[in-house]
Parts: C-alpha cells; sequence; structure tokens
C-alpha cells in the first residue's frame, strides 16, 4: 500500500495546479460500480488557504526529463522524488472516494523517461480505473505535450475532462522559457480533442463520449512581456474557437535569478482583472474590444466591467423597470444573478431603490448607472463618480501580499504547478 | 392573538392553516417555549387528515410546486418557518397563481431565504458527509446537520455507491438513512454501534496527509476557509481531527 512520504512528495508537486472543478459531467454510475459525476461540481473540503478540495490532484510522478525554467520538478531541480503505480493509485482513489473524501482524480505527471511512456502510463491507469474498479467518477487528466496524439484522444473517452497547460502567453515565450515545449505540442493535441469531442455531439454519441466535461488549460502571467490585451484575446480565441471550458491564470514570482525571467513580480491583482475579464467574454456578452485594446493593460484601479461602463457614461444611466437583461448585465455591481432576480421581479411590480436593497442587490456601484421609476441616487458630476467608485483592492499593496511567499521553494512552486 | 401550536409534521401544519386561515392576527408555529404575551390565547393543534387535505387540494389547484416548497421550508431549523410557510400560502391565494417568482415581495423573499438555506446544507453535505468502513464493510455516517434533511441527501448516496450497504445518521433527530446495497429506507435510530475495519485507520491518516500536503501554508485565508466550511461541521471531518 501507498506510504504517507510519497502521498505527500507527489501531492505537494500538484498543489499549484489552479484547477480543482469537478463540474461539467453528469456520467451515471453503472451496474456494480462505484461512482457517478455531479454536473454542478461538489467540494468536499477546504484548506486553510481558503481553496476547495474537489478532486484527488495528484502526479503519478515528479521526476522530469524537461528543464523548463520556471517549474519546481525540472531536471535540474534539487527535490525529492517519488514515483506512484497505476494500483496503488486506483486504490487510494476508490477508498477516498468511497468515504466521500473527493469526488474523483485529478491526475497529471512530470515527463519521466519520454512524453510516450508518460501518457501511456497515465492512459493504463485511468482505464484500469474505470474497466478494472468500475469506477465512474469525475476524471480530469492532464495531457502530455509530445505524446502520441491518438493516447490522447483515447483517453478521452475514459476521462470527463482533459487540460494541456498552455503556460505561456505566445510562442516566443515558450521558446524562450520552456523550449522543450512548442505552440504546436500544445495546441494540436488540444484541437484533435476538439475534433473528436464535436464528432460526438454532432452524432448525439450517447455512450463512452470523449471528454464530457470538456477541456481547459493554464498559463502564467507576466513571466513575459504580453499585455493584458495579448492575453485576453488568446482567451477569447481559446472559449470562442476551441470549445475551451476555463482559461487559470496565474500570476508570476520571480524566485530565481534568471536572464531571461523578469525581477518583478506580476502581482495578484493582475491575476485577479484577467479572471473577471475572462467572466465578462464568457458570461456578459462581452467582446474583448469592449474591454481592453490589443496591446493595453487592465486597469488596476478599477474593475473591468465598471472601466467600460466609464468609458461608455452616454449609455447610463439606465431605468432598472424597463432596460433589457443585456443591459442590466453591463451596469457595474449587477451580476447575472441580480439581474436575473430584476427581470422577474419587475414583472409583477415597478421597483424603487428600496425595493433593490430588500433584493440584496449590491448598489454601492450599481447607484451610479441605474434610475429606479425615473430617479437617481448615485453622485453628479464625472470626477466625484470615478472617485467614488475606485476599487479599494487597488489600494492594498499587493508586494506585501505576495511576500506571503517568503521561503524560496515555495515561490517557485506557486509559479505553475507541474510540467 | 392566537396562536397555532403544531405537531412539527405537514399534516398538523396544513390542519392549523386551515384552523387559523380566517383568524386575524394568528401566527402558526411548532415551537412550545415561544415567549407569549398576556393577550395571548393558545390553541394546540391535532393533526387532521381531512382538513389538511382540503388545503393541499386548494394549494395544488393554484400552484402545484407550493407544497414542494412547503415541504422543504418546514425542513428547515428556522423558527419562523410555520409562519412563513402559513404568509406564503396566504399570498398565493391572494394573487391566484404562484408567487415564487415575485422577488420583490418581502414574504417571497423569506420564503426563498428559507428554502435556500435548505438546500444549500443539502448540496453542502453532499460534500462534508464522511463515510467511515465498518468491520462488516459496510459505511457509517454521523452527522449533525441544522435542517432535517437525511432523505434528501440519501438518494444523491445511493446513486452514488451502488450496491453498498451504508448509514447516515442524524445524530441530533435520532434518526438515519439505512441502505442494504439494493433500496435504502428512514429509520428512527438512537445510539449505534461501530466497529471499524482494519484499513480504516490507515486511509484515514492518508487523507489528513493529503488535506496537510495540499495546502499552500504561505497563502493563509482561514476566513474563506471557515465562510465556505463553518466550524460546526468540523466535528464529523477527520482532516479536522473532529474539530478539536
Amino acid at each position: 500500500m501507498l506510504d504517507a512520504t510519497t502521498l505527500q512528495i507527489l501531492t505537494e508537486s500538484a498543489k499549484y495546479d489552479v484547477s480543482c472543478s469537478s463540474s461539467g459531467s453528469k456520467r451515471a454510475n453503472r451496474k456494480g460500480g462505484l461512482g457517478n459525476a455531479s454536473v454542478g461540481g461538489i467540494c468536499h473540503s477546504f484548506t486553510p488557504d481558503g481553496r476547495c478540495i474537489s478532486l484527488l490532484k495528484i502526479l503519478m510522478s515528479n521526476e522530469c526529463a524537461y528543464d523548463c525554467e520556471y517549474c519546481p520538478n525540472r531536471r535540474s531541480a534539487d527535490v525529492r522524488r517519488a514515483r506512484i503505480s497505476p494500483d496503488e493509485l486506483c486504490e487510494l482513489t476508490i477508498n477516498f472516494y468511497k468515504r466521500n473524501y473527493i469526488e474523483g482524480l485529478f491526475l497529471s505527471s512530470a515527463v519521466f523517461d519520454t512524453p510516450n511512456r508518460t501518457m501511456e502510463l497515465l492512459l493504463e491507469t485511468v482505464i484500469k480505473l474505470r474497466k478494472q474498479y468500475n469506477f465512474n467518477g469525475y476524471i480530469h487528466l492532464k495531457g502530455i505535450p509530445h505524446a502520441d496524439e491518438g493516447l490522447a484522444l483515447k483517453a478521452a473517452k475514459y476521462v470527463d475532462r482533459m487540460s494541456y497547460n498552455i503556460e505561456l502567453p505566445s510562442e516566443k515565450s515558450l521558446k524562450l522559457l520552456a523550449p522543450q515545449k512548442t505552440k504546436d505540442s500544445l495546441i494540436s493535441p488540444m484541437k484533435k480533442l476538439q475534433t473528436a469531442m464535436i464528432y460526438d455531439r454532432e452524432n448525439k454519441v450517447r455512450r463512452g463520449r470523449s471528454l464530457p466535461a470538456g477541456q481547459t488549460t493554464q498559463m502564467i502571467v507576466g513571466a513575459s512581456p504580453e499585455s493584458d490585451g495579448h492575453i485576453l484575446r488568446l482567451t477569447e480565441y481559446l472559449y470562442r474557437h476551441m470549445d475551451l471550458k476555463r482559461v487559470y491564470y496565474s500570476s508570476y514570482i520571480p524566485v530565481v535569478a534568471s536572464p531571461v525571467l523578469p525581477a518583478k513580480p506580476a502581482g495578484l491583482l493582475r491575476e485577479h482583472r484577467l479572471y473577471q475579464a475572462d467572466w465578462l467574454i464568457r458570461f456578459y456578452g462581452f467582446d474583448v474590444n469592449e474591454i481592453c485594446g490589443e496591446g493595453e493593460n487592465l486597469s488596476t484601479e478599477y474593475d473591468p466591467k465598471c472601466a467600460w461602463a466609464l468609458k461608455n457614461m452616454h449609455l447610463f444611466p439606465v431605468e432598472i423597470n424597463t432596460a433589457p437583461l443585456e443591459m442590466l448585465l453591463r451596469v457595474p455591481g449587477i451580476g447575472a444573478k441580480s439581474a436575473y432576480k430584476i427581470t422577474e421581479a419587475r414583472r409583477f411590480c415597478a421597483l424603487d431603490f428600496d425595493n433593490l436593497a430588500k433584493m440584496r442587490i449590491v448598489l454601492k456601484r450599481a447607484k451610479h448607472f441605474i434610475t429606479c421609476k425615473g430617479k437617481f441616487y448615485g453622485a453628479e458630476g464625472s470626477a466625484a463618480r470615478a472617485a467614488l467608485l475606485i476599487d479599494e483592492k487597488s489600494c492594498t499593496d499587493e508586494n506585501e501580499q505576495l511576500s506571503l511567499f517568503s521561503n524560496t521553494e515555495n515561490s517557485l512552486s506557486a509559479l505553475t504547478g507541474e510540467l | 392573538m392566537k396562536v397555532f401550536i403544531t405537531d412539527g409534521t405537514a399534516e398538523g401544519f396544513y390542519t392549523a392553516v386551515f384552523d387559523a386561515y380566517r383568524q386575524d392576527g394568528a401566527v402558526i408555529t411548532s415551537q412550545e417555549n415561544r415567549q407569549l404575551s398576556f393577550d395571548t390565547q393558545i390553541v394546540n393543534v391535532t393533526a387532521d387528515s381531512e382538513k389538511a387535505t382540503r388545503v393541499r387540494n386548494k394549494l395544488d389547484k393554484l400552484d402545484r410546486y407550493a407544497a414542494g416548497d412547503i415541504d422543504l421550508a418546514l425542513r428547515s431549523a428556522d423558527a419562523l418557518k410555520e409562519q412563513t410557510a402559513f404568509e406564503y400560502i396566504k399570498l398565493i391565494v391572494k394573487n391566484g397563481r404562484a408567487v415564487r417568482r415575485m422577488l420583490s415581495v418581502p414574504t417571497v423573499i423569506e420564503m426563498n431565504d428559507i428554502i435556500s438555506r435548505v438546500t444549500g446544507e443539502v448540496h453542502k453535505m453532499k460534500g462534508f458527509i464522511r463515510f467511515m468502513e465498518t468491520a462488516s464493510g459496510a459505511l457509517y455516517a454521523p452527522y449533525s446537520p441544522d435542517n432535517d434533511i437525511t432523505d434528501l441527501i440519501a438518494p444523491h448516496f445511493k446513486a452514488r455507491l451502488g450496491d453498498q450497504r451504508f448509514v447516515i445518521h442524524d445524530i441530533k433527530r435520532k434518526k438515519a438513512a439505512l441502505c442494504d446495497g439494493v433500496t435504502w429506507f428512514m429509520a428512527e435510530v438512537g445510539d449505534a454501534d461501530i466497529y471499524l475495519s482494519e484499513y480504516e485507520k490507515v486511509f484515514e491518516d492518508l487523507w489528513k496527509k493529503y488535506y496537510s500536503s495540499v495546502n499552500i501554508k504561505e497563502r493563509p485565508n482561514e476566513r474563506q476557509m471557515k465562510g465556505y466550511m463553518p466550524v460546526r461541521y468540523w466535528k464529523f471531518l477527520p482532516e479536522k481531527n473532529g474539530g478539536q
């Protein structure tokens, strides 16, 4: 049976991967089997850093043949190495799952031996888990770049979600910081998987669909010179043309004195703003050109929606009782839930400011952009309004937050996680 | 003012609605130790299936999902649940149709709040329930939810655990969902004597090891952890050492 030290090493090497979602799949249990997937995802615990534990997030091995500049498991790094066997991993997953500790498995690995050998072992493990152990819970599998694409397509039949980490927002940066990976080795398998998913959808394949929960990816922000505008255009491309479910960002922190890595951290605020813009593109009907110019960065002072609204004051204020849903979604401070509440409630009676407060619509920012039954409750004058809307987050010292990564080993790992 | 005290069952509640409906300012509650003022008149309601059925029929005609809302609300730990459900019924009758989407009406807001605290706990418990493997191979999960939800979460675990035998035990209400691997049912269960399997401690320890290893200790955010996973639930979580 697996020993505690191996589990610790392989967990600590995997923990910086941002994704832990278990949503998007409604895989059913089979006769005599264990587990199913819950489409909304379920969190099973929360760690003292405030993050959720949904999946058993673990590396098959942290022995890596690659030497990516930023990675804690790179070949030249002096860290403890370990490997787990497919059977040990299956048994651990089954026993954790049975006790309702986890929603499923997030399996990844460093590239030991060759990419093909690594991917084969990952594939062997998930097939074993599904067939021999009859496990029908959620599985997220990390794709290994340069591995045979047939292996990825085969794995897609067994797992719920796969992800290839794009790592860096441009080919040039990838060449510089992760020379063993190429843009093609990441994008090409993603496209093949997309094609397989489209085929299943169009042919209404029911059993053994490829990746019911789709693909995600992750990239480091600030290790290379790309602007937010550049990153968000890549993001929009990934969502609209490659059908990705999520793009994760992790902000860069300098720890290694390397001639090719910047000395300054990207900051958590930048990461936060990118996620806000990401949401606007996915759920709020925004086009990237409305949020951020090609070579520009997002505002630090205002959240992206607020920054957009301040630039487009000719569209505001909107009357809460008549504005269409698409416009309500563009009011700073009003999210999808609030917009839904307003459109439902106003079908029965006209809403005033007091109604909105009782419905727990957050009005701190919204009041400057709306009228209720024709009455305006916001600040008069654009200067006053702009001053009131500055985001408190932009006032805290982000370098202070980042200094929490005080020791080198962890700062290194915090960069991106494995691969 | 009249206060109608019910036995806490759905039938008792609908009977009380029947009796209290035309009385101005009538209050329905299942809380016997409620603070009473001098002019309060107490009416102890005896569940009456005929009266309850008449209320249900009327309600079903106006909004066929209302009884489902009320079923959820009556599971709540909220002291005002019966009164809120009563106001909700009156509002449905007054409007002659479903009201759940009238999201600016205070009664609807209160009712939706009570319901979402119940369904919210159902969702949370799908994650926070912890099974232990007993010597006989059955899985046993003790817990103590705020609301009476055991029969709402049992189907989730039945689908998931397949032909496993399991018990989900609400310690506080002394009831449990019992599954023999084929069907599940609710039963009254006081204390349970549990003998654990020899591997139980091994996996519990590995889980604790995993929990401590996956945490990024340089980025503490206990407030957020406690917001998502309230301390009162820790008692049954091995990774929090039972809240110690």
